[in-house]
Formats: structure tokens, C-alpha cells, sequence
């Protein structure tokens, strides 16, 4: 099959690779029929994440059809439509009976790598690292899903493969963000970043209750995007001398009731803390710039809510300073797909949620060097490249 | 696959646990920290190299019945030992280790259970007269809550003297932990889910996939 392969940083290649097989009795194989990028691979095609190898099939956000399926599956069959959460869970374990699907014990064939990192290993991810266990990806003709019962769901007749895709991952991360945040009535909650998740974080806020939603970003289109698409209120960081300033002048004095940081370890921003850390980040001294995340931790108001969406690895100048005297929560996690997907499929069919407006480039799987290009520049107002095989 | 120069080192640890999980280990050494191999006495003149000893632990979601029945099938060791090492009953309480070597030798020796405790422990020696002596034990103890049992495995492994013998042990001292704890999470997996994450045939653009058709990590 063909396949889109990361051959070191930067280089991504679609190349021929064998194609995947049911290797263990909860396994299937879906033919992929749509899938997308995520601002998360950025990381490592970037090199900024290590244990990638030379030849490794990426993408983890997808949706397909159950072509083969193995003889302990009993839920899922063959031409089953479905969407998979990006985490490879296996339903058995204490953490995935708990709800914390991410943290998973039992889908990573190499928990070293991780244990060295974090202490302990979390669930495998397709595409996405060694320490993430190492599976192939979905940027592909097939793909092979592990534990199918766990990690397949359904999709309701007369759902477009646009409205669904980013119920894999996006939507999701962005629903759990906005559930962290344990949104009150009259809340305002504001979102650092307005991409995929970050709009989808935005729309789960209003879905949860929130009354107000500020979203932080920079590219006129993104914002536009959260104006009109997810009805938040927007702040563009190049426009004003202090983000936190601008936000505790929106709320009266006090500060968000709770900051989603929807960016990462790429963070963009102005000053001298952003041009610090990317100076860092370019001589290889560091990993992480932060500036979304100490922003939104400035930003909060006493006693509210942070919540982490980005990827990080390590990151030092953490003010651990103004969360401690501030008192402020601050809950994380790698998405727990497999709690809210059933929950967002229910609102895409009702008409509440309609993802379909991340697309704003579609391209056959041959061109998706070229998708992941314009993804990461942002050009022509990139906010999701689709990859259809 | 990358070819590593596993040299004493190598047929020592696949004497041990198998050779696949030491590439795996060696693999990826440089994302892992010492390990904390405890050293045990002082090297004898003339006689043996010091000890290893290794202890890790993990929580199962399963009684220590459970656990201890999985342990003692006939196929499990050999699953848990990535299918590189063959574990075969022999007659009573001996088991027979077959490992094919790094360079195509296999190596194979006996070990007996001196302690059989069900549900609690199971502990096994190497045969008097190995070369390398080799004691391992198993051991289940409920967990708090609704955790099911903490599963806790340790092997001590005391190689013969002289040179080689001594280098070995000065780099296998950074490998053991890993493996008993590869061993003892793959346990886990079966387990709890009746099988092992792998990534057999997983598809890649690297050469060593597409030769065979399929890769083994
Ligand atoms: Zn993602
Ligand atoms: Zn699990």
C-alpha cells in the first residue's frame, strides 16, 4: 500500500510499505477513507520530539471502513463504518475502567522509552513516536486497529466523512478541555490558540454552558473562524501590548474564569520571554516555548481553572509561583477519546456540532507532503489539511 | 534489523531472558537511566564474578490465583520471553530453556522450582553445575483497593569468574532491570487483555520491512 512515511526532520515522503496485517486476536484493519493533520505531528516531524525512526507510517486522526477482522473481535464488523480515537486503549485495565483512556497500560509495546521520560508509560498512539509505542499511522491505504471493540465507533448513516474525521482527535481534546474546566453558568473561559482544537474547545465551552468564550491567535482567518463559526469574542496578540492585560480589562478586573491552552510547545508570541525560548529551542537547550501557557496562567482569575490541551515535553520557567498563590487548578491530559466520542457523535447528529469547517484543504494521499507544507506554514489559511487514499 | 555486537554481554542476558528484549534494550539505551542493579559481595579470587540482582514490580487487575494459574501454563514463559526463548516442563518441577542466540547458537540449560507456594510465590534455580547460576522468583501479594495484585519479580544471576565473566557483569549491571520489567509488563498485558502489544508486521518505509515482508521491533 502507500503510505506517508517521515524519513527524518522535515522529510516526509509517501512511499510503498507493506500493508498491515491482524497480528493479534482483538485486531482489525480499516481501510482508511479519510484522515487529517494534527498540530501535535508538527512535534516531531519538526524534530523536537525524539524516537521517531527513519521510514515510520505518521497520522493518527482518522476514520475508515472495517475491512478484516480478528477472531476475538464481537463488536465491530466487517464494512462497519467508523471513527478511531487517536489512543489505542484496551478496556481492561484500572485506567481505562476509570475513564483516563489516555493513560492506558496495556498499548504500548515499548513503556521504557516512556518510563524514562514521565515515570510511568501511557497508552500507544498511532504514529506518533516510539514512546508512543511505535504503530503505524493512518496517513494510508490501510491502517490496523488494536483492541477494535475499545477504540471503533460507529458512524451514524448520513454523516459526512468531514463532519466525523476530527471526532478522532480534535474534537475530543477539545471537548475535554472545556469539561476540565467545570464551567459554571455565566462563565467565561478563555482559548489560547485557534486552531483545530482550539475551535473545537471553543464550541464544547458554549455546548457546556459557558456564556462567554475569548479566543487568542494571530491569524486573521483562525479568528475569523472563531467569530463566526464558534461565536467567541477574539483577541489577536499581535494587536496589543499585554495579552493578560487585554484579558483582565474584558472581565471586569478578574481575570477568566479558566484558560484552556490550546497550542503547545510551539507557542508563538511577542517579547522578550518568546524571543528567549525560541533562541533556546533553536540551539536544541530546551524543548518547549511556553509563552501560550504562562500567559493563560497570568491571565486566570484567583481560584479559576487551568486547562492544558498542548503538547509538552520539558519546559523550565514554569510560574508554579502564580499558580500556587493564586490557587488555581490545573487539570491535564492527553484526550480521552473514547469517553466523549460517543457523546459528540450525538451531537453532530443533532446538528449542535459540525466539525466540517476545519477542512479547508483537501488532498489525495500522493499529495500530502504538500498538505502537511501548507498545514504547518499556514498558507492560504490552513487551518486542517484532509488526506483521502 | 540494526545489527548489534552483542558479544558476552549478549549470550549472557539471552541466557537470562532472550535476546529480542536485550536489542530492544540496548535499542533504545540511551533514553533510559541506570538501572539500579543491586551489587551483591565482593568478587572472589579465582572463583566467581560478582552477583546481579534484580527487583521490579507491577499491579495486575487480577486475584493472585489468577495470576499465579497464567504463570505456571506451559506457554506463558515462553510468550512473555517475546517468542525468543522456548520454556519447555520437563518431568517434576524442571523446566528446560531453549534460546537461540544473537549468532545463531542456541543455548540451553534446566531450571527446577525449589518453592511452590499457589497464589503466592514461585521460585526456580538453575541445575547444579551450570555455568551460570541463575535463581528467579515470582511473587503475588494482594494490592490496596480495587488494584488486584502487586506482582513483583527477581532474578539473581551469579556468572563465573575471570575476564570475561567480569565485563559482562560490569555491562549487564545497566540492562536487567529492564528486561525483568519488560517481562513483567508484557505479563501484564496477557493478562489483563489475553494478549501483548506488538508491533509484528507493522507496516514502515525502512529497508529491514519491506526485505522480509514484515518487521519484528
Ligand atoms: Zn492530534
Ligand atoms: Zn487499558
Amino acid at each position: 500500500m502507500r503510505a506517508l512515511c517521515w524519513n527524518g526532520v522535515n522529510d516526509l515522503r509517501v512511499e510503498t510499505v507493506p500493508d498491515p496485517q491482524i497480528v493479534s486476536p482483538h485486531d482489525v484493519i480499516l481501510r482508511v477513507t479519510m484522515s487529517t493533520t494534527c498540530g501535535s505531528d508538527l512535534h516531531f516531524i519538526d524534530g523536537y520530539i525524539p524516537t521517531m525512526r527513519e521510514g515510520d507510517v505518521i497520522g493518527h486522526e482518522f476514520m475508515g471502513e472495517v475491512v478484516e477482522v480478528g477472531r476475538e473481535v464481537k463488536k465491530v464488523k466487517k464494512g462497519d463504518r467508523v471513527v478511531v480515537p487517536s489512543f489505542i486503549v484496551c478496556g481492561n485495565c484500572w485506567y481505562c475502567q476509570h475513564d483516563l483512556w489516555s493513560l492506558c497500560d496495556n498499548t504500548n509495546p515499548n513503556p521504557e522509552l516512556q518510563m524514562a521520560a514521565f515515570g510511568q508509560p501511557t497508552a500507544g498512539i498511532y504514529g506518533y513516536t516510539h514512546a508512543f509505542g511505535g504503530y503505524a499511522g493512518a496517513h494510508a491505504h490501510y491502517v490496523r486497529v488494536p483492541h477494535a471493540d475499545n477504540d471503533c465507533f460507529l458512524v451514524p448513516e448520513g454523516l459526512r466523512d468531514e463532519q466525523v474525521i476530527f471526532l478522532s482527535d480534535a474534537a475530543p481534546t477539545g471537548y475535554m478541555g472545556a469539561d476540565f474546566c467545570g464551567i459554571q453558568p455565566g462563565g467565561t473561559v478563555a482559548v489560547w490558540g485557534a486552531g483545530g482544537v482550539g475551535l473545537m474547545a471553543m464550541e464544547s465551552a458554549f455546548l457546556l454552558g459557558a456564556e462567554r468564550v475569548i479566543a487568542i491567535d494571530r491569524f486573521p482567518e483562525r479568528l475569523r473562524l472563531a467569530r463566526e463559526k464558534a461565536g467567541a469574542e477574539t483577541l489577536d496578540y499581535t494587536q496589543v501590548d499585554s495579552v493578560v492585560e487585554a484579558l483582565r480589562e474584558m472581565t471586569g478586573g478578574r481575570g477568566p474564569d479558566a484558560c484552556i491552552d490550546a497550542v503547545g510547545m510551539e507557542a508563538h508570541g511577542t517579547g522578550v520571554g518568546y524571543a528567549y525560548d525560541r533562541a533556546k529551542q533553536a540551539l536544541h537547550l530546551h524543548s518547549d516555548r511556553g509563552q501560550a501557557l504562562r500567559e493563560a496562567i497570568l491571565a486566570c482569575r484567583k481560584g479559576g481553572t487551568l486547562s492544558i490541551l498542548g503538547v509538552y515535553g520539558l519546559m523550565d520557567k514554569f510560574p508554579i509561583g502564580a499558580i500556587m498563590n493564586k490557587g488555581l487548578t490545573v487539570r491535564t491530559a492527553q484526550q480521552h477519546g473514547q469517553k466523549y466520542v460517543p457523546r459528540l457523535l450525538e451531537h453532530v447528529a443533532r446538528g449542535e456540532l459540525d466539525p466540517s469547517y476545519l477542512v479547508t484543504h483537501r488532498f489525495s494521499l500522493e499529495d500530502a507532503p504538500r498538505g502537511y507544507e501548507m498545514f504547518k506554514n499556514k498558507e492560504e489559511g490552513c487551518v486542517r489539511a484532509v488526506f483521502t487514499p | 534489523m540494526r545489527s548489534i555486537n552483542l558479544g558476552h554481554v549478549g549470550r549472557i542476558a539471552a541466557v537470562v531472558l532472550g535476546g529480542s528484549l536485550l536489542k530492544m534494550s540496548l535499542g533504545h539505551r540511551r533514553m533510559l537511566r541506570p538501572h539500579t542493579a543491586k551489587r551483591r559481595g565482593a568478587p572472589k579470587a579465582g572463583g566467581h564474578a560478582e552477583a546481579v540482582e534484580v527487583e521490579r514490580s507491577v499491579t495486575i487487575g487480577k486475584t493472585a490465583e489468577e495470576l499465579y494459574r497464567l504463570w505456571r501454563a506451559p506457554e506463558t514463559l515462553s510468550r512473555l520471553l517475546g517468542g525468543f526463548a522456548e520454556v519447555t516442563p520437563v518431568e517434576g518441577d524442571r523446566m528446560r530453556w531453549k534460546v537461540q542466540g544473537p549468532f545463531g547458537q542456541s543455548v540451553a540449560w534446566e531450571t527446577r522450582i525449589v518453592e511452590d507456594l499457589p497464589g503466592e510465590r514461585v521460585r526456580w534455580e538453575s541445575l547444579p553445575g551450570a555455568a551460570w547460576s541463575l535463581q528467579g522468583a515470582v511473587q503475588f501479594r494482594a494490592a490496596p483497593a480495587q488494584w488486584g495484585t502487586e506482582v513483583t519479580l527477581r532474578l539473581h544471576l551469579h556468572p563465573p569468574g575471570g575476564m570475561p565473566g567480569e565485563a559482562a557483569m560490569r555491562r549487564l549491571r545497566a540492562v536487567p532491570g529492564g528486561l525483568v520489567l519488560k517481562v513483567l509488563r508484557r505479563f501484564k498485558s496477557l493478562a489483563e487483555t489475553g494478549e501483548i502489544p506488538t508491533l509484528k508486521n507493522n507496516p514502515s518505509a525502512r529497508k529491514s520491512a519491506s526485505a522480509h515482508g514484515k518487521r519484528v521491533c
